[in-house]
């Protein structure tokens, strides 16, 4: 590091200015980015379900749901500065081969349902032009794998990245679509809570899909290839934190809209098309189109990176050679569970009469369901001493990744409890 | 390998995994449980080094006994004379010390035989008159599924279904003379043997190997290749890389690499690091070299100026071809393809190229004069790439001249550079 400038850091981070703006925008990026694919097919569908059917009565779960998405992804970020590995790299380095192996396993499974539930989103999306999904899906999941294969990916990257500003259409429709702000503000300050097994499987659902167990993976390798230094951290951390308040409003603005107007109106959300209604306040009968573009975008763009990303870490944790440059012959692992991912994704998405949207909101709740066992092991290695030196977790993000993670834990006991006693009874 | 039998069947030589031995419990003679076993220290100074002592558990107690007190080994239990004196395990081990299951398991290391990286499933040792040697890296399948304790299974399973299956017969042992472990702190891990072969593998090769490596392993690799294989290796990485590493080296070995390598490649490089690290590097470099490379960065990355290197074989039209030869032998070092070698007048301006096939199908007292071609296209420093490229495909040119407005020779752009930026811009 330049010496005036290691100076100016130890007397107090006396930089001018526009070199502090400068360090900024060339660490921006990987929060962004992963706070933009964070609202997936998935994730659109979970809070429009959310809205429609609860009204109000979930808002309240997003503020907790922002602290805590912040505390990981925040974790996720600093781990990937200090130690330079990425997350699969130090499981597999720091507790062996049987805990990766089901780390892995319950990686590969939710990404698995998030690739159902993008595949999903591709046919639902498509649906509303006519398109049927035998034809939207194979083409989606070709078109998909040749983009990432010949490596055009990194050229179409930013069209995606544009393309998620759509999700601005959804505080601009609620401005239309006037909802009771008072109500709206008491439901986001004072939590409701329903008993049944419904509003808790949301409930997992919500946290599954905002606080994916892909994001910590994704950040950290992000981080890491971006070769972000330990003093430049404040910022990375600034825009980790920016990407989960942006999602996290996305969120919110989508409940809001959903609640201003689905929930109103009694409609039962079942296909996109329904979903869609809750941006007519805004675009009239072209709610649709909009709809359909932005779940469109949301679903290919995720699409492209979830199997692509699932497919490193677990090669990299295996010690199997990866990448879209290798040749077949030389990263066979990877091809086949690059490929594997994104075909059977594809197919389950073709049996006949699938309910499209009820299968989005089930791999979110699957998210949720497996987050905590990834949680486990990032509070494990963050706290040791050993890898994090002066860096590991303080009380404050100890208190709340852990309160995260035993309330997906007992949640997920509830669900799994109310829903064998929903099965007895009837 | 010792496979004949020893005279001592007590002792024979026999192969174990290291997934065999740990966990097992340790017992003193007198029968006192002393706890499980959690690490072995090996000394890394020969080629194939002993175990020297062992590391026991017993709940959040370590203590470390020498290898010399074990008295007898299964994989049921090892015993330990009881009067072997237990020390606590060092917090940071002596050099040429390693603790194997904390350094070397699960973590990547450089296959030297097959120039890439490699994760370690399991390590093999060799126990001969009682000692313990590492023999083996096991880097395969058979490794994970061992460590995984499924391996009895997974045979059995297989030699029922398919008893030719090529997995039961498909260990890879790597021998331990061929890795080269990179987390063991640097200076530590001495092995000469592996070293030198760092050093004979290809450029290119250790440039993707540190491309696929974590910061710190990178570091502690480059630190280990001498000056010149550092430099070839760096020309073959991608400039940002390279910077990343220059940037933690020390500043005088930094400017002892870019010395050697190629000046075009060592802009390339320069023009990636902040401007205070730049000025500081090309002011430790020697004189000569830090002219040239403060030449080119004047230019962009991707204009003839930024491709070309200075450094080309420049001859008289009145000097023979016996001078023309002396000429490439005493630049063959610096000047990366000699295929084409330049004509100058006194006043530098170029007057044609004679290439090396016309020099050796001519005699020796041949004037230069006489074998003089036109130079079909020359490029001006800040030329785009586009154009030096079709300049090279139109007329076949190794190495495309770069001249500056009077018509004056400053270097040429080979067709290694063209093709690799060309490569990089699709």
């Amino acid at each position: 590091m330049p010496a005036e400038q290691a100076a100016a850091e130890a007397e107090g981070r006396r930089l001018p200015w526009w070199r502090n703006i400068l360090l900024f925008l060339a660490v921006l990026g990987p929060g962004l980015i992963t706070a933009s694919v964070d609202n997936d097919a998935g994730g659109i569908t979970t809070y429009s379900l959310a809205g429609s059917r609860y009204g109000y009565d979930l808002l309240w779960t997003l503020i907790p749901i922002t602290v805590a998405l912040i505390v990981v992804q925040e974790m996720s970020a600093r781990m990937g500065v200090v130690t330079g590995k990425g997350l699969a790299d130090l499981i597999r380095e720091n507790f062996g081969v049987k805990v990766t192996f089901w780390i892995s396993v319950a990686l590969i499974v939710a990404n698995l349902g998030n690739v159902i539930a993008e595949f999903a989103g591709v046919a639902a999306s498509l649906q509303i032009f006519g398109v049927p999904v035998w034809l939207s899906v194979p083409a989606a999941a070709v078109g998909v794998w040749l983009l990432v294969l010949k490596g055009s990916y990194r050229s179409v990257e930013k069209f995606f990245l544009v393309a998620s500003a759509f999700y601005l259409v959804y505080p601009v429709s609620l401005a239309f679509s006037k909802p009771d702000w008072m109500e709206v503000a008491r439901a986001t300050a004072l939590p409701r809570f329903h008993a049944d097994s419904q509003y808790v499987g949301m409930l997992i659902g919500m946290v599954g899909t905002t606080i994916a167990p892909w994001m910590q993976f994704y950040l950290q390798s992000a981080v890491v290839e971006k070769g972000i230094k330990v003093e430049h951290y404040r910022f990375s951390r600034m825009d980790v934190i920016a990407g989960c308040i942006v999602t996290d409003l996305v969120a919110f603005a989508i409940v809001v809209a959903c609640g201003a107007t689905l929930y109103k109106a009694g409609v039962q959300v079942e296909t996109a098309g329904q979903a869609a209604l809750a941006l007519e306040p805004l675009a009239g009968r072209y709610a649709s189109w909009l709809f359909s573009f932005g779940l469109l975008n949301a679903s290919f763009f995720a699409a492209a990176i979830l199997p692509l990303s699932t497919a490193y870490y677990v090669c990299e944790a295996f010690g199997w050679e990866s990448g879209v440059d290798k040749k077949y012959g030389e990263a066979r692992q990877f091809y086949w569970l690059y490929t594997s991912i994104l075909v059977v994704g594809a197919l389950v998405v073709l049996w006949p009469n699938l309910p499209l949207v009820r299968i989005m909101l089930v791999s979110q709740i699957v998210n949720g369901v497996l987050l905590p066992f990834i949680l486990v092991f990032m509070l494990l290695l963050i706290n040791r001493t050993k890898i994090m030196g002066e860096w590991r977790n303080g009380r404050f993000f100890n208190a709340v990744a852990w309160g995260t993670t035993f309330i997906m834990i007992g949640l997920t006991a509830w669900l799994v409890v109310s829903g064998i006693r929903d099965l007895v009874a009837s | 390998m010792p496979e004949t039998t020893a005279p001592d069947t007590r002792n024979d030589p026999r192969f174990l995994f290291f997934s065999e031995l740990l966990g097992t419990p340790v017992v003193a003679s007198d029968g006192r449980r002393l706890g499980r076993l959690s690490d072995l220290v090996a000394a890394t100074g020969e080629p194939y080094p002993p175990v020297e002592s062992l590391v026991v558990r017993r709940g959040k107690e370590r203590q470390q006994l020498p290898w010399s007190a074990v008295e007898k080994m299964s994989r049921r239990e090892i015993v330990v004379r009881s009067d072997a004196a237990a020390a606590e395990p060092p917090a940071t081990p002596l050099p040429d010390r390693i603790p194997l299951a904390e350094e070397i398991l699960d973590r990547q290391i450089v296959d030297v035989h097959d120039a890439k990286l490699v994760r370690v499933n399991d390590l093999h040792f060799l126990e001969v008159n009682r000692q313990l040697r590492i023999a083996h890296v096991d880097v395969g399948f058979r490794g994970l599924v061992r460590r995984l304790g499924w391996e009895p299974l997974v045979d059995r399973t297989i030699s029922a279904v398919r008893p030719s299956a090529p997995y039961l017969k498909s260990d890879q042992l790597l021998s331990w003379k061929l890795v080269q472990p990179l987390d063991a702190a640097p200076g530590r891990v001495r092995l000469e043997v592996a070293q030198r072969m760092l050093a004979e593998i290809h450029p290119a090769d250790l440039a993707e190997i540190m491309e696929e490596l974590d910061r710190d392993q990178r570091q502690v690799l480059l630190g280990r290749l001498d000056v010149e294989t550092a430099a070839d290796a760096l020309e073959e990485a991608s400039p940002e890389l390279a910077a990343q590493l220059l940037e933690e080296v020390p500043p005088e070995r930094a400017a002892d690499i870019l010395e050697e390598m190629q000046p075009d490649e060592a802009a390339d490089v320069l023009s990636e690091l902040p401007g205070e690290t730049r000025a500081e590097l090309v002011e430790a470099m020697e004189r000569p070299e830090a002219r040239e490379v403060q030449e080119l960065l004047s230019y962009p990355n991707d204009s003839a100026g930024g491709l070309m290197t200075p450094d080309r074989v420049e001859v008289r039209a009145e000097q023979t071809v016996a001078d023309a030869f002396a000429e490439v032998r005493r630049l063959a070092e610096e000047v990366p393809l000699v295929y084409e070698v330049f004509v100058v007048d006194a006043a530098g301006l170029l007057k044609g190229l004679v290439t090396l096939k016309d020099l050796i199908l001519a005699e020796p007292t041949t004037p230069i004069s006489q074998l003089l071609r036109e130079v079909p296209a020359t490029v001006r420093a800040e030329d785009g790439l586009r154009d030096v490229a079709r300049a090279a495909a139109k007329y076949n040119l190794i190495s495309v001249p770069v001249v500056d407005d009077l018509g004056a020779l400053r270097g040429m752009v080979t067709v290694d550079d063209i093709l690799a930026e060309v490569v990089d811009a699709r």
